[in-house]
């Protein structure tokens, strides 16, 4: 518990004191902190899952002062992740109350939820902060860049966590 | 009850996710200045829209009560607007002082029948005795002249059409009253003849024509029609007249029933001269 704590405050404080302040193009917002809600433990109940995504949303938008835009993601995203882990096979995970990752469910499932939580994720925040006046190319540019870069370093938590396991 | 009980337990978390994402949109288009602003103008150009559509529907629906409304304030404007038309009577007869006040009223009405094409032409309107309406009263539409009253039962009124071969009405043109007759001679749908004014008289082609002074049925100053055609036969000395009816008598839907208050009062005054 205390260790799942931690890494919630690790990624939280990384999200917001790091990544936020990254200025290395106008086209990359990563947005990492997800990886808490990706990974979020199979076992708790459906509607818990909709509370923790709601709070964590509700938390990041007040460190950041964008009221309501990371919640509605938040909660998009978990409602999207139970209509994407339901066609998977996770009745061992679940019962074995552990977290959805790399490690406890496979790379290629790990993956591809991943792939289509974090291109939503970027893609409705974008979306959302830039509602009335979208720019097409800018959203595509920056979607992309920003998931792709969630990705890869989701991909390094994921590996280094394997890592200090083994 | 326990059906609906097992749906929204089973259903909790999307009940859950609807509620939580509602709290978001508040937040969202409430506390974001940007997300706000875009949200109000959305908000206002939809309702925008929505209320054209809303207000082209209800209003087609509403033509029936916004003309009777409209009738209403004709015939208000109507009581403002001639209440010394028959002043000049004041001077010349010994009328009551009440008629100083007020000579005329205007009953708004639906004209529920009508012919024009016939050689005496009549149209019925929807009131009668019971509001008011009795014969030999004069009958505008929003455009001018109509007819006279001929006879009244409880609800309904015929009334002679200005194309009618028997009506008859006093001209007044360009200040001035002329003790000869329109007549409408069958000959053309809204257009009257006019005969026996002098070739002298300077009226000119697009002159308009009124009520004159004379009627008991008409205020001074309603419109007849505008002169359109002015033949001159050289053996006479009297020029004949066409004028173009005010009042389109193809699509006469409502009208006016002028109610002279004194009218009886005043025409025994006339027959006893």
């Amino acid at each position: 518990m205390i260790k799942a704590t931690i890494y919630w405050i690790f990624i939280i404080c990384f999200q917001i004191l790091i990544l936020n302040h990254l200025d290395i193009s106008t086209y990359i917002y990563p947005q990492v902190f997800i990886i808490l809600l990706i990974a979020f433990p199979l076992h708790i109940k459906k509607s818990y899952q909709i509370i923790g995504a709601f709070s964590l949303g509700l938390f990041i938008d007040f460190l950041v002062y964008t009221p309501g835009i990371h919640t509605s993601a938040c909660l998009w995203l978990m409602g999207l992740r139970m209509l994407i882990l339901d066609r998977q096979d996770l009745v061992e995970q679940t019962n074995n109350r552990w977290s959805y990752s790399i490690q406890n469910v496979g790379f290629v499932p790990f993956s591809y939820t991943a792939l289509i939580l974090v291109f939503f994720y970027h893609f409705y925040v974008l979306w959302l902060e830039g509602i009335g006046h979208i720019n097409v190319s800018h959203l595509l540019i920056t979607g992309v860049s920003s998931s792709l870069l969630s990705l890869l370093i989701i991909g390094i938590f994921e590996a280094l966590s394997i890592r200090q396991i083994e | 009850m326990q059906r609906l009980i097992a749906f929204i337990e089973h259903n909790l978390h999307i009940l859950l996710l609807v509620f939580l994402q509602v709290v978001s949109a508040f937040l969202i288009f409430n506390l974001n200045p940007y997300q706000k602003a875009t949200f109000t103008q959305f908000a206002s150009s939809v309702t925008g829209r929505f209320h054209a559509i809303s207000f082209n529907v209800t209003n087609y629906f509403d033509l029936k009560k916004q003309n009777i409304a409209l009738q209403e304030q004709i015939a208000n404007q109507f009581k403002d607007r001639y209440p010394q038309s028959l002043n000049y009577l004041n001077d010349t007869i010994a009328i009551q002082d009440s008629i100083n006040n007020q000579l005329f009223e205007a009953i708004p009405v639906h004209v529920i029948y009508n012919t024009s094409f016939k050689v005496n032409n009549v149209f019925i309107i929807n009131k009668g005795k019971n509001h008011g309406i009795k014969k030999n009263m004069g009958v505008i539409s929003p455009q001018g002249v109509a007819g006279i009253v001929l006879e009244s039962n409880d609800n309904f009124s015929t009334v002679m059409s200005l194309l009618n071969s028997e009506m008859k009405i006093i001209p007044y043109i360009n200040g001035q009253e002329y003790f000869t007759e329109l007549i409408w001679n069958n000959s053309n749908p809204n257009h009257l003849t006019l005969k026996g004014i002098n070739k002298l008289e300077n009226i000119q082609l697009g002159d308009t024509v009124y009520t004159g002074n004379s009627s008991l049925l008409f205020p001074r100053g309603i419109p007849i029609g505008s002169i359109t055609k002015i033949k001159e036969n050289p053996k006479s000395q009297y020029a004949e007249m066409e004028l173009k009816t005010v009042t389109n008598f193809r699509n006469l839907a409502y009208a006016f029933v002028i109610v002279n208050r004194d009218y009886e009062s005043l025409n025994n005054l006339f027959l006893n001269d």
